[in-house]
């Protein structure tokens, strides 16, 4: 009974705390449903806009993932990325192949291109690690436009197969990435109560407590690097798909920046909310400021370092309030 | 002081035994030919004053430090070279000294991590919602739940560690390591940032949670906890066990009178 | 044999251009080094920060800012780029000592900051920064020794031996070894974490400019350029251990020595796929540089 008292307050902490993923769900809900009607109203434009920006959040989502439960900092990605996107243009163009196809190969492509970065990196320090992700984006456009027999080089390659024959091209590629969106969100709200979840999430707070319980660092770092490069990988299979072409100008080691910076913003969230904002925010902004295009770098060098200096002075705020003195 | 031999009776079946252990950092002996035997049933403490070598000895046990030299087995299993996640897998857990809970998950959800080693559920219903899955992860729950209950603090299920008193989440973390059903049980420190009322309610809910079959091993400053919790008790000093006994023996022993109220001296 | 011969004959001229710019990229992982070893920060905006400088000597010297001698410009551009140093090093300072994560993301919002900046004020061109030394050359036994080369050569020399100067004489030096192998005894033992973390940023600032300057003439200078210079000078520190100043001059060597090997034997157009494949062997068989053993961790 004494313990008991000593947790009096949950009450009042427990009901706020339930009140607020109900609201959550109710406006994810509600965002789903305007997504899901909205090629009824608007313009091919903004369709292929929001299309893009569906593919991206999941990149950033892939990040955000590698960042929530790795504890790590990945600003190659784009590498990833481009990995999915040319798996389904080169499947086409090489091999006539379409998306049920491409889909599949480029998922599995992006988990074994992250358990080969990650089983020789599986030792290092994160910082380590960004050093080797910079590396990784920095030498995949070399490799793109050197490789031009498969890659199409510096002009890159068109994807033109439909996923289903028949239906207008702008609704199906709208579509399909809403829909590969929602259901990657789908799948991380059931892994974070997942065994492998938990554990991740144990490992990245106290690696020493995980391996007393049998939770190896490599394995954590192992597994979070490939599902996060799996989900980067799917991510560029919808890009492709979406805008129809990839070329070497879209995975630069900025993209792979600006990945983060989209991660950073949405507070490494796994939510679809979070992704959309992540998401949006490095499709959009670009896209709707054009003319302001040089103060981009800046606008999110200042987004990181504004949400990092907010989130550092948050947790000592934390830290200073009453409640938890010993 | 005698030492009894693994092979010599029945009843130290499965026993926790250590023989010989010589641990050196950089030419300094941190441990020399320490012997230990601890039988299942039996809270065994380990003291002695700072520098005495026990927190060494404890990393020898846990599989943090390799000794020098010795052999350390659980009844017929060698553990001399098994990293810690191994020795997690033949039933050996601990609770840390600095609190050990992941501030992402919920108390519960942070004893649910102690069961990871013997779940099986794959990858394909870590992100699909599959029907063994969900039993398991219910089946998890509810031995969560049930080992939070039993050390009384099932109410706290759902808070996050941080919003939780020291007393709550240390005990938190032995209802963690106790999830899993283990055989030996590895306490670093446990009253360490706990209050007097705190200290109480822990050696309480210890001897509550004690069985016949469970090897469990105490590193503590704190001697009323040692003292009212453990069936023997260790003494070490320079490396070397000095003492070994009941905890009345002990408090007896000249040698440890010398060594406690000598070092208080200096 | 005689293909043996002609495979082998390019081996000098190749090893000395390799010496030469492998010092640049020294310099360069020099600045990387000083920050990581005093503050723990791996400092992302390195390579923006000394693009950013070069930008400036170009600036001040061509007119299109101000049109100065090329010493005023740099008088100028380094008084500039020691303030930036010192600004970047203010605003992340409370996230010093913070996790890896933090602080990498912070850096990279800064370098972004400064990558922004230049697009602004220079635009997208590309342009061309000379060094006012006379064009002069001498051959030794079929090796052309240019002026260049010795100016690099010179000027490496010259910064090595000024911060080894300071490090091991100074107090402030003294002070900056303490703080390298223990920020928080050494903040016990009243030493100025902060004014010992501007050393190394400053340092690091200027090292970069000094880099940027001297290996701009043999490429050319954009806003892109910066982002390869950066990696190679991380490819160095990570070769020399990032927590070893000898270690990262001698890594830059190295590395400037192994480029030009992979670029004439093997391909010019895997550059940086070289340099993650280096990254990584490095990493995962020697964790701790590849000259741990040779010169050890002190400085």
């Amino acid at each position: 009974m004494a313990v008991s008292e000593l947790v009096h307050p949950e009450g009042a902490i427990r009901s706020p705390a339930r009140a607020v993923p109900d609201l959550r769900k109710w406006l994810a809900a509600l965002v789903v449903a305007v997504l899901a009607v909205l090629p009824m109203l608007s313009g091919s434009f903004l369709l292929y806009s929001l299309s893009l920006c569906f593919a991206n959040a999941i990149a950033v989502l892939s990040v955000s993932v590698l960042v929530r439960y790795g504890g790590e900092v990945s600003i190659g990605h784009s590498f990833f990325v481009a990995l999915g996107a040319y798996t389904v243009a080169v499947m086409e163009k090489h091999l006539g192949l379409g998306l049920w196809i491409s889909l599949p190969v480029a998922l599995l492509m992006g988990f074994a291109a992250g358990l080969l970065f990650a089983v020789p990196s599986r030792r290092m320090s994160g910082i380590y690690l960004a050093v080797a992700s910079m590396a990784l984006a920095l030498s995949l456009p070399e490799l793109l436009i050197h490789m031009e027999r498969w890659t199409g080089g510096f002009e890159g390659l068109y994807i033109s197969r439909d996923l289903l024959p028949g239906v207008a091209k702008a609704g199906q590629r709208y579509y399909f990435a809403l829909a590969a969106l929602i259901l990657v969100c789908l799948a991380m709200a059931h892994f974070r109560g997942s065994r492998q979840g938990m554990a991740l999430l144990l490992a990245r707070a106290h690696p020493r407590a995980a391996e007393a319980f049998g939770i190896t660092r490599s394995w954590a770092r192992i597994s979070v690097f490939a599902l996060s490069a799996t989900l980067a990988s799917l991510s560029g299979a919808v890009v492709a798909f979406a805008s129809s072409t990839v070329s070497p100008n879209s995975f630069t080691l900025w993209s792979g920046i600006f990945y983060l910076v989209g991660s950073v913003v949405s507070l490494q969230g796994t939510s679809l909310l979070a992704a959309l904002v992540g998401g949006g925010i490095i499709t959009l902004v670009p896209q709707y400021l054009a003319g302001a295009g040089d103060y981009v770098p800046i606008l999110y060098g200042s987004a990181l370092l504004i949400v990092t200096l907010l989130a550092n002075s948050g947790s000592g705020l934390r830290r200073l309030l009453p409640g938890k003195g010993a | 002081m005698a030492i009894i031999h693994a092979e010599a009776a029945p009843e130290t079946r499965g026993a926790l035994v250590a023989s010989g252990i010589n641990l050196s950092f950089g030419g300094i002996d941190v441990l020399k030919g320490v012997d230990l035997d601890l039988r299942p049933g039996l809270v065994t403490g380990l003291i002695g004053p700072n520098g005495a070598g026990k927190t060494s000895l404890f990393n020898c046990l846990t599989g943090l430090y390799h000794p020098n030299r010795g052999r350390i087995a659980l009844g017929d299993t060698a553990l001399d070279v098994l990293s810690p996640a191994r020795r997690a897998g033949l039933g050996m857990v601990r609770s840390f000294q600095h609190m050990a809970l992941s501030p992402d998950l919920t108390l519960l959800e942070n004893v649910m991590t102690g069961l990871t080693l013997s779940r099986r559920s794959g990858w394909g219903s870590a992100f699909l919602p599959m029907p063994r899955g969900r039993a398991e992860t219910q089946d998890a729950r509810r031995r969560a739940m049930a080992a939070l209950d039993e050390l009384g603090i099932a109410g706290a299920a759902d808070l996050a560690p941080p919003e939780l008193p020291p007393g709550t989440q240390r005990l938190g973390e032995i209802a963690r390591a106790l999830v899993g059903g283990p055989k030996v049980l590895l306490l670093d420190e446990p009253a360490a940032g706990l209050n007097a009322v705190e200290t109480r309610d822990l050696t309480r809910a210890l001897r509550r949670v004690m069985h016949p079959a469970l090897i469990m091993v105490v590193v503590e400053h704190d001697m009323d906890l040692i003292m009212q919790l453990c069936d023997q008790i260790y003494v070490l000093n320079f490396g070397k066990v000095i003492a070994c006994g009941s905890p009345e023996a002990v408090q007896a022993d000249p040698e440890v009178l010398r060594v406690y109220l000598g070092a208080g001296d200096e | 044999m005689s293909g043996l011969f002609a495979l082998f004959q390019d081996l000098p001229t190749l090893l000395w251009s390799g010496l030469v710019s492998g010092c640049l990229y020294g310099l360069g992982a020099l600045g990387l080094v000083m920050v990581f070893k005093s503050s723990r920060v791996v400092n992302f905006a390195h390579g923006n920060l000394a693009g950013l400088a070069a930008f400036l000597v170009y600036g001040f010297s061509s007119g299109v800012l101000l049109n100065l001698s090329w010493g005023s410009a740099v008088a100028l551009s380094l008084g500039l780029t020691c303030l930036v140093g010192v600004l970047a090093y203010a605003v992340i300072a409370p996230l010093v000592f913070k996790s890896d994560l933090t602080s990498t993301i912070a850096t990279l919002g800064i370098g972004l900051i400064l990558q922004g900046t230049i697009q602004i004020v220079f635009g997208a061109e590309i342009v061309s920064l000379e060094l006012p030394i006379p064009s002069f050359g001498f051959g030794v036994g079929g090796l052309r020794i240019t002026a260049y080369d010795l100016t690099v050569l010179a000027v490496t020399i010259l910064m090595i031996g000024s911060l080894f100067f300071v490090i091991e004489r100074t107090k402030l030096g003294i002070a900056f070894r303490a703080v390298c192998s223990n920020p928080f005894a050494s903040r016990v033992c009243g030493l100025n974490l902060r004014l010992v973390h501007l050393f190394s940023w400053v340092s690091g600032a200027v090292l970069g400019l000094v880099a940027a300057l001297l290996i701009v003439p043999t490429t050319f200078l954009s806003s892109t350029t910066v982002a390869s210079f950066m990696l190679t000078a991380f490819t160095a520190a990570v070769v020399g251990g990032f927590s070893s100043l000898p270690g990262a001059a001698v890594g830059g060597i190295l590395v400037g020595v192994a480029m030009n090997l992979f670029s004439f034997y093997v391909s010019p157009e895997f550059m940086n796929t070289f340099l993650l494949g280096v990254i990584m062997l490095t990493l995962n068989f020697f964790p701790d540089g590849l000259l741990e053993k040779a010169v050890g961790g002190r400085v």
